[in-house]
């Protein structure tokens, strides 16, 4: 070349090299696990400054008294896309999370799509959304969010996605993805229009529309599908609603939650993993173990009251970066059913919630407390 | 909601001059009064307190309203029928007279201005002094004052009344009761409920129509807010848009020829409190009137204290203050702006101003700009009569006081204009 | 003679009112055997002719013994209103305060301080409407200028996470003490891609009031982080 002086790319691309030099000198195992999370957060920067690039927490490889992992999937969630005309911010934000994910190596067995796939359910949004999911490199597995469903009550999502609730059965633990954000008619009456109905459902704190349920039929579907597996089989339930009661106000709950906890009551390891929320959200009820996800799109705050015990809150994020506080992030299941979590803030370290903290109610390998107060 | 309800203010736009004023008034209730319930309310009158005010026991059916109406414009219910309600408060003059102080029977003057009964339900007190709670009180005392109408009491009227066999039937049909007093009192006040103005220039303006207001008009406005310090007594807001506050101050009018002190001594000692009717004598007829709220409540704040005026309309009443001693609106304006005129008991806010002559016309123009729509006409010529007298003359005019050349009443804030008069007082930004 | 008391009360305003502490006093004995109606005034009464122990009185009878016992009420109390004296305080010498003063005697005069429950409802429905002004606005992005279809509560439902009661405080996304409304200048700025607003901006100040009323009760506390 000749140049005395590198340019800014060039001493980039040099530092991240070197980092990644770095990793490959850790046992493979460890690698493999650290590689998926801090490879995402770490190209997801455009800005690199090695030493910023720390794990606070490393998930340790199998040993005696923690199970193997059985399989990883990743998840994207709660991708809100605007079109693009009037806001490309959700857009390239989902894109980053489909390069993150395609970067895991090894990939995982299948990605779940959170819900919340448009951010005001029209098809345009939708289309959009199928075209850069299409991207992900490993099987998608969907799940509707309420923001998918109410301009049309479904009838896009179905014509692109089949049915919203379903099951499957992949290497000994049963899957079962609900549609949980159904919500009794609240439009009619009003007079609403299709738009002025997505508009209230999109509003978190508006008061009127109505709780998210599972409601009967759908329970009824699950109980009959459930009635089938032996109950020592892991199950784990995709949902985007919590399957708990959390904070009513903004609908993080599910009014029927306790009749569906009931359903799940007598299988040995159940794990409901949820959108809606935007935020990091542990929870464990008697056999049930709650896990949110983040969302690509932005963070919400943690609600006034009601926040699960086992929860450590995410410090609250920085306005100024439009990155922090939303990510996506890996889900180890375990042998025993149970899983290893990771959140991949992007500009952020991940935090990882391993089984073992919940298994344990919390006395066991807690996660780092937050800097700042989130509410 | 009723910002959007034109049609009967429409409907008078469209008509032009005093005759249309006059043929919407005689015409059937519905052009003028308003059913019984409020969804029709004019533009920039607030339904919230429409409903407040509407006391319990006088509701409004329009069986009431028309009792009312008859009564009002009775001359029968003074002593010797020539004087009505509607003599002193003329339908054809803003509800009222354009007198200084109004005239009763055998021409006597009393010493009081006569209030419009435009917006008059808005009131929470009733009369300069507000020595009457309601309107169906304030309607009964009139009557029953030896210079106003000239009756010896309430049963005389009543007896009157009661030997007109349309009103018995009316009032039967009204109150299933024979004809009372009080009754009388509350059929009046019906009436008075429906006059109901809003829909001025102004009122459209916040309604955000930018172009309502001319520039003049807009300046007053920030003036009003501002230099002017009108708005701390003259408050609007829009659940109470009638630019006053409901209380009582002293701004010095007639302070140069009545002795408060001396007054205020002899008062105290022959007042009986709890009297309205020996107030309202006293109001009327003796130099005592001059005490105006000490009559009332008989403390000493309130010596030579008189009722913020409301302001809707206020280009149809001349002449000015309780005791019509200032013949425009220029007039009033010169007075604020030196000061007012001291005297022990001058409200601690009057302060000079210091207005220029182009900032008087501002403020002016603005309040002209508070007609409604059906007394536009009247408005304007109201408006024209009054700037040609003032040009002539300006007796309250104090130009060195104003500008703080002689004199001690304050200072005035350097510039402390408000910026976008359209934004001023509006809690919506939408509409 | 048997004494057959009624307490008759008069307009529905005073039941309505919840009624004082009625005196009750002893009413005079019959003269012809016909029932004796008391006022709740505590000293007037009439007997009714015609009417004896047992018997009910039809509507206008009724109305009839009710507009009586006003009339004496009145020439006893002349210019007063009947409601108005079963319910407003006495002074210290048990006079009723002239109609209008609603200042008993134990209270100090003054203009400012003497205010009157439609004052306070006038300023609660001005209030009231501050703030849902702002709480509109506060959810609609093209309201306050957002480009972007972002509005304030998706990252603030009930203006959570805004902390109005730390400001002033030095805001490192504007390296300088800020006011909380130029923290929300700067949210719209940047989240929202819309053009800040003028400090006396109707918008601002409403947003404002709105975020302020969701934290009611809260202690104030300038300059935390």
């Amino acid at each position: 070349m000749g140049f005395k002086f590198k340019s800014v790319e060039t001493k980039w691309m040099e530092e991240r090299e070197s980092v990644m030099n770095e990793l490959i000198r850790l046992p493979r195992r460890n690698f493999v696990r650290v590689a998926g999370a801090a490879a995402g957060a770490v190209l997801a920067k455009s800005l690199l400054p090695p030493h910023s690039f720390q794990l606070i927490e490393v998930v340790k490889a199998a040993s005696p008294e923690s199970p193997a992992v059985n399989f990883s999937i990743a998840y994207v969630s709660d991708t809100h896309i605007y079109t693009t005309k009037l806001n490309d911010r959700f857009v390239r934000s989902a894109l980053k999370a489909v390069d993150d994910v395609n970067r895991l190596d090894p990939q995982p067995d299948f990605v779940l799509f959170g819900g919340d796939l448009a951010q005001l359910g029209k098809p345009e949004e939708l289309q959009l959304g199928v075209q850069i999911l299409k991207g992900l490199k490993a099987p998608v597995k969907m799940m509707v969010g309420e923001h998918d469903w109410y301009l049309d009550l479904g009838e896009t999502w179905k014509g692109l996605f089949g049915s919203p609730n379903y099951s499957f059965d992949h290497k000994g633990v049963h899957f079962v993805v609900l549609n949980s954000i159904i919500e009794k008619d609240f439009w009619t009456a009003r007079g609403m229009t299709p738009e002025q109905r997505m508009q209230t459902v999109a509003g978190l704190d508006n008061g009127v529309q109505s709780r998210f349920e599972v409601g009967e039929p759908q329970r009824m579907w699950m109980q009959q599908d459930l009635a089938k597996i032996p109950h020592k089989t892991p199950i784990v339930v995709f949902s985007h609603s919590p399957l708990y009661k959390y904070y009513r106000p903004w609908n993080f709950w599910t009014e029927d939650a306790d009749e569906v906890q009931t359903i799940l009551k007598p299988f040995q390891t159940v794990t409901v993993i949820h959108g809606h929320t935007h935020q990091v959200l542990s929870n464990r009820i008697g056999n049930i173990c709650f896990h949110g996800l983040l969302s690509t799109a932005w963070p919400w705050p943690y609600a006034p009251e009601g926040l699960p015990k086992l929860t450590v809150q995410m410090s609250r994020a920085n306005p100024f970066d439009m990155n922090d506080g939303v990510g996506n992030g890996r889900i180890d299941v375990l042998t025993d059913g149970l899983v290893n979590k990771i959140y991949n803030l992007w500009d952020r370290n991940p935090v990882s919630v391993p089984a073992s903290y919940l298994k344990s109610n919390g006395t066991k390998n807690r996660p780092a407390e937050p800097t700042f107060d989130s509410y | 909601m009723t910002r959007t309800q034109r049609s009967f203010s429409g409907r008078a736009a469209a008509l032009a001059g005093r005759a249309a004023a006059l043929l919407l008034l005689s015409a059937a209730p519905a052009a003028l009064t308003r059913a019984a319930d409020s969804s029709a309310l004019p533009l920039g009158i607030p339904q919230d307190l429409y409903q407040f005010v509407i006391p319990k026991d006088n509701p409004e059916t329009p069986e009431k309203i028309a009792l009312g109406k008859q009564l009002f414009f009775d001359t029968r219910l003074s002593a010797d029928g020539t004087v009505a309600c509607s003599t002193c408060h003329d339908r054809e003059k803003g509800f009222v007279d354009r007198f200084p102080t109004s005239k009763g029977i055998h021409a006597q003057f009393g010493k009081r201005n006569a209030p419009t009964v435009l917006n008059a339900m808005f009131q929470q007190t009733f009369f300069l002094d507000g020595r009457a709670p309601s309107l169906e009180e304030q309607a009964k005392l009139p009557i029953v004052n030896p210079i106003e109408m000239g009756n010896k009491d309430g049963a005389a009227v009543t007896a009157k009344v009661a030997a007109i066999p349309e009103y018995v039937s009316a009032f039967n049909a009204v109150f299933h009761q024979p004809v009372s007093y009080d009754n009388i009192g509350r059929a009046i006040a019906a009436f008075e409920r429906t006059l109901v103005f809003g829909d001025s220039p102004f009122d459209r303006f916040m309604a955000g129509d930018a172009n309502a207001m001319n520039e003049s008009e807009k300046r007053g406005w920030s003036l009003f807010n501002g230099k002017g310090r009108c708005m701390s007594c003259h408050g609007f807001s829009s659940t109470q848009p009638f630019f006053t506050d409901n209380r009582f101050h002293n701004i010095g009018i007639a302070a140069h020829k009545a002795n408060f002190v001396e007054l205020a001594v002899k008062a105290r000692h022959m007042v009986e409190t709890g009297n309205i009717k020996q107030i309202d004598e006293l109001a009327i007829q003796t130099d005592l009137s001059e005490l105006g709220r000490f009559l009332v409540t008989k403390n000493y704040a309130d010596i030579g204290a008189f009722k913020t005026s409301g302001l809707r309309n206020i280009a149809l009443t001349a002449p000015y203050m309780h005791d019509g001693s200032l013949p425009t609106l220029w007039d009033v304006i010169d007075h604020y702006n030196k000061g007012g005129i001291q005297n022990p008991f001058l409200d601690g806010g009057m302060q000079r101003l210091g207005l220029s002559e182009s900032e008087i016309d501002d403020l002016v123009a603005f309040l002209g700009s508070l007609t409604s729509s059906q007394f536009k006409a009247e408005g304007d010529a109201e408006m024209q009569r009054q700037k040609e007298l003032a040009a002539t003359k300006r007796p309250e005019r104090d130009t060195d006081a104003a500008m703080g050349r002689k004199g001690d009443l304050g200072d005035v804030a350097p510039d402390p204009d408000v910026k976008d008069p359209a934004l001023i007082g509006r809690t919506a930004t939408e509409k | 003679m048997r004494k057959f008391h009624i307490l008759l009360f008069m307009p529905a305003a005073v039941m309505l009112a919840g009624g004082p502490d009625t005196p009750h006093h002893e009413a005079p004995d019959t003269r012809n055997g016909n029932v004796v109606v008391e006022l709740c005034d505590g000293k007037t009464s009439l007997e009714v002719k015609g009417l004896k122990p047992g018997e009910t009185m039809n509507p206008d009878q009724a109305k009839d013994v009710a507009n009586q016992l006003m009339l004496a009420w009145q020439k006893k109390n002349p210019g007063m209103k009947w409601d108005m004296a079963a319910d407003t305080a006495k002074d210290a010498k048990g006079k009723i305060p002239a109609p209008g003063t609603e200042s008993p005697e134990k209270k100090q005069f003054e203009t400012y301080g003497n205010y009157t429950s439609r004052d306070e409802f006038i300023w609660k429905q001005e209030y009231d409407k501050f703030v849902a002004e702002g709480n509109r606005i506060f959810h609609d992005a093209k309201a306050f200028g957002g480009t972007v279809g972002i509005s304030c509560d998706m990252c603030h439902p009930n203006a959570a996470n805004t902390h109005p009661e730390t400001y002033p405080k030095y805001q490192v996304q504007l390296q300088r003490v800020a006011l909380l409304r130029d923290m929300i200048n700067w949210c719209i700025e940047n989240p929202t891609k819309g053009k800040p607003l003028a400090d006396d901006d109707t918008r601002l100040r409403a947003m404002e009031a709105y975020i302020m009323s969701q934290r009611k009760g809260v202690p104030m506390e300038p300059g935390k982080h």
